[in-house]
């Protein structure tokens, strides 16, 4: 499925943000990328995008922290938050902040691309 | 109270050889119901002179039995036959008292332990005329204790285990943590490419670009899977040190060449001699000193300089590695050496947590140190590496 939709990708291993950001770019997204919390929260300060790509463990500032300041400065509150991460038990940490879905590292294209889409689609619902 | 004649117990006429006892029969009668201690008396020349209850229930002779016996019969046949009860007696003389602990025989031949006092009684002139013996039965308490240390030694050793079970178990957890991020872009960046290609978009530069994150996600598996490795050899001290003289001025310059031609952004400055020889394992020293300068970088902004200083002190080659990074607290300086230990600041920052483990591993090996401290203007990290000129290496 091909859209127009925002999505932010928030990674710290440099090789798969590009690559993540590539593969969205290549579905129709519009893709803003960033390699750690602090960078999301100052790319959301300007853009709002529909799905959050969100990897847990990050220097500067992980997920929690990105979460929490997300939600105190009402930066895309809107936003759905997908977890992608090697970390275990992610639904743990998917109810812990509130994120709508989670996919373990690794992972395949298919199914990424597929989590995403039904991030966006029940955004624009 | 009255002493019958069916008391076994010695009447005090038996006694008239020794003066100085007469007259102390309440005395003597009190020492008899004492059932926990033999207490006894030996004439100058080791002869036992009188007898208690105690000594009968631990000893197991009856006063009639023992009464005029040399007390070396207490000891056991080597003991005896070395001379030891009458050197005992000889330090009790010399000293006035004298304690001893050891084994002890009764009269089934049975041994115990014993906790033994002798006393030298001394006439005016200062001359033993007798000595008093108390002899306890610790048996049971050595036996006791020792069972406690048993329990104390299986205990340690199943909490060792466990804990080395556990070691095991969040080496394995953080190590496939660590494997699973460049797994995934291997693999994303493949199926990206196969994708592109499937819809006619795969230029070349895509294909480049592609191939070449590619690499980097497998560069970045084998620095893990050597790290790894390197661990498990460590461990399994499969790995002997390969020595040889080395100069290792040249090897801190190829190693600072070698993060230059990769293009590091840091600005790494190098003081030091021209050369510095020492005997140590080339391609180890490498692994040690890419690490700590590797961390360096790791640890701090791109912009920040690096410091690497070698100098040659009377401790041996001392190499120093400074940065402008995050640093280190005073909580972490010890736990940073240990596998998968972290400053409480660097919990998020890519690796696993061994480099620093298996330098420390190299250096003690080469009989050197390596330290780990918070620089004294609070900027940064500083590592210093002692390694000997020419001795205490274990290979």
């Amino acid at each position: 499925m091909s859209s127009d939709a925002r999505i932010l990708v928030v990674e710290d291993d440099d090789t798969l943000r590009e690559t993540l950001a590539e593969v969205l770019l290549d579905e129709g997204y519009e893709v803003r990328v960033a390699g750690h919390g602090r960078e999301a929260l100052a790319v959301l300060t300007s853009w709002v995008p529909e799905v959050i790509v969100l990897d847990l463990m990050m220097p500067e500032m992980d997920a929690f922290e990105f979460r929490r300041h997300q939600h105190d400065h009402e930066l895309a509150p809107q936003a759905r938050v997908m977890i992608l991460s090697a970390a275990r038990d992610l639904e743990g940490a998917a109810e812990n902040i509130r994120a709508d879905a989670w996919l373990a590292k690794p992972f395949n294209l298919a199914e990424m691309l597929d989590a995403v889409d039904r991030l966006v689609a029940a955004s624009a619902a | 109270m009255s002493v019958t004649q069916e008391d076994p117990r010695p009447e005090p006429d038996e006694l008239a050889g020794v003066p100085q006892l007469r007259g102390e029969l309440a005395f003597r009668l009190l020492v008899d119901a004492v059932q926990d201690y033999a207490i006894f008396l030996l004439d100058p020349n080791g002869h036992v002179l009188t007898w208690n209850s105690g000594a009968e229930r631990i000893k197991g002779y009856s006063a009639d039995e023992i009464i005029g016996q040399h007390f070396s019969v207490f000891y056991v046949p080597e003991e005896r036959e070395a001379g030891r009860p009458m050197r005992l007696l000889g330090l009790a003389a010399e000293h006035g008292r004298y304690e001893d602990e050891g084994w002890r025989v009764r009269r089934d031949g049975s041994r115990f332990w014993a906790d033994v006092i002798l006393t030298a009684l001394r006439d005016d002139q200062g001359t033993p005329y007798a000595y008093a013996k108390i002899t306890r039965d610790l048996t049971e308490r050595r036996a006791a204790e020792e069972q406690q240390r048993a329990l104390l030694v299986e205990q340690r050793a199943r909490a060792a285990a466990e804990e080395a079970l556990r070691a095991r178990d969040r080496f394995l957890s953080i190590a496939a943590h660590e494997l699973k991020t460049p797994v995934a872009s291997l693999q994303l960046s493949a199926e990206s490419l196969v994708r592109a290609r499937d819809a006619d978009r795969l230029d070349d530069e895509r294909l480049r670009t592609g191939l070449k994150r590619m690499t980097k996600a497998a560069d970045r598996l084998g620095d893990l899977v050597r790290e790894l490795l390197d661990v498990s050899r460590l461990a399994a001290e499969h790995a002997p040190l390969q020595l040889s003289p080395t100069d290792l001025a040249a090897l801190v310059r190829d190693v600072l060449a070698r993060f230059e031609e990769q293009g590091e952004t840091h600005r790494i400055r190098f003081t030091g001699p021209d050369v510095l020889w020492i005997p140590g394992d080339v391609a180890r020293l490498d692994q040690v000193v890419t690490n700590l300068v590797d961390n360096a970088m790791k640890y701090s902004p791109p912009e920040a300089p690096v410091d690497v200083t070698l100098a040659e002190e009377e401790a041996g080659a001392v190499l120093e590695v400074r940065d402008r990074g995050i640093g280190l607290d005073e909580a972490s300086v010890d736990r940073i050496f240990e596998p998968f230990g972290r400053g409480e600041n660097a919990e998020h920052i890519q690796g696993m947590g061994l480099g620093l483990y298996i330098s420390q591993q190299i250096v003690a090996r080469h009989g050197g140190t390596i330290i780990g401290a918070p620089r004294s203007d609070g900027h940064g990290a500083l590592f210093r590496v002692t390694l000997p000129r020419n001795e205490g290496v274990q290979r």
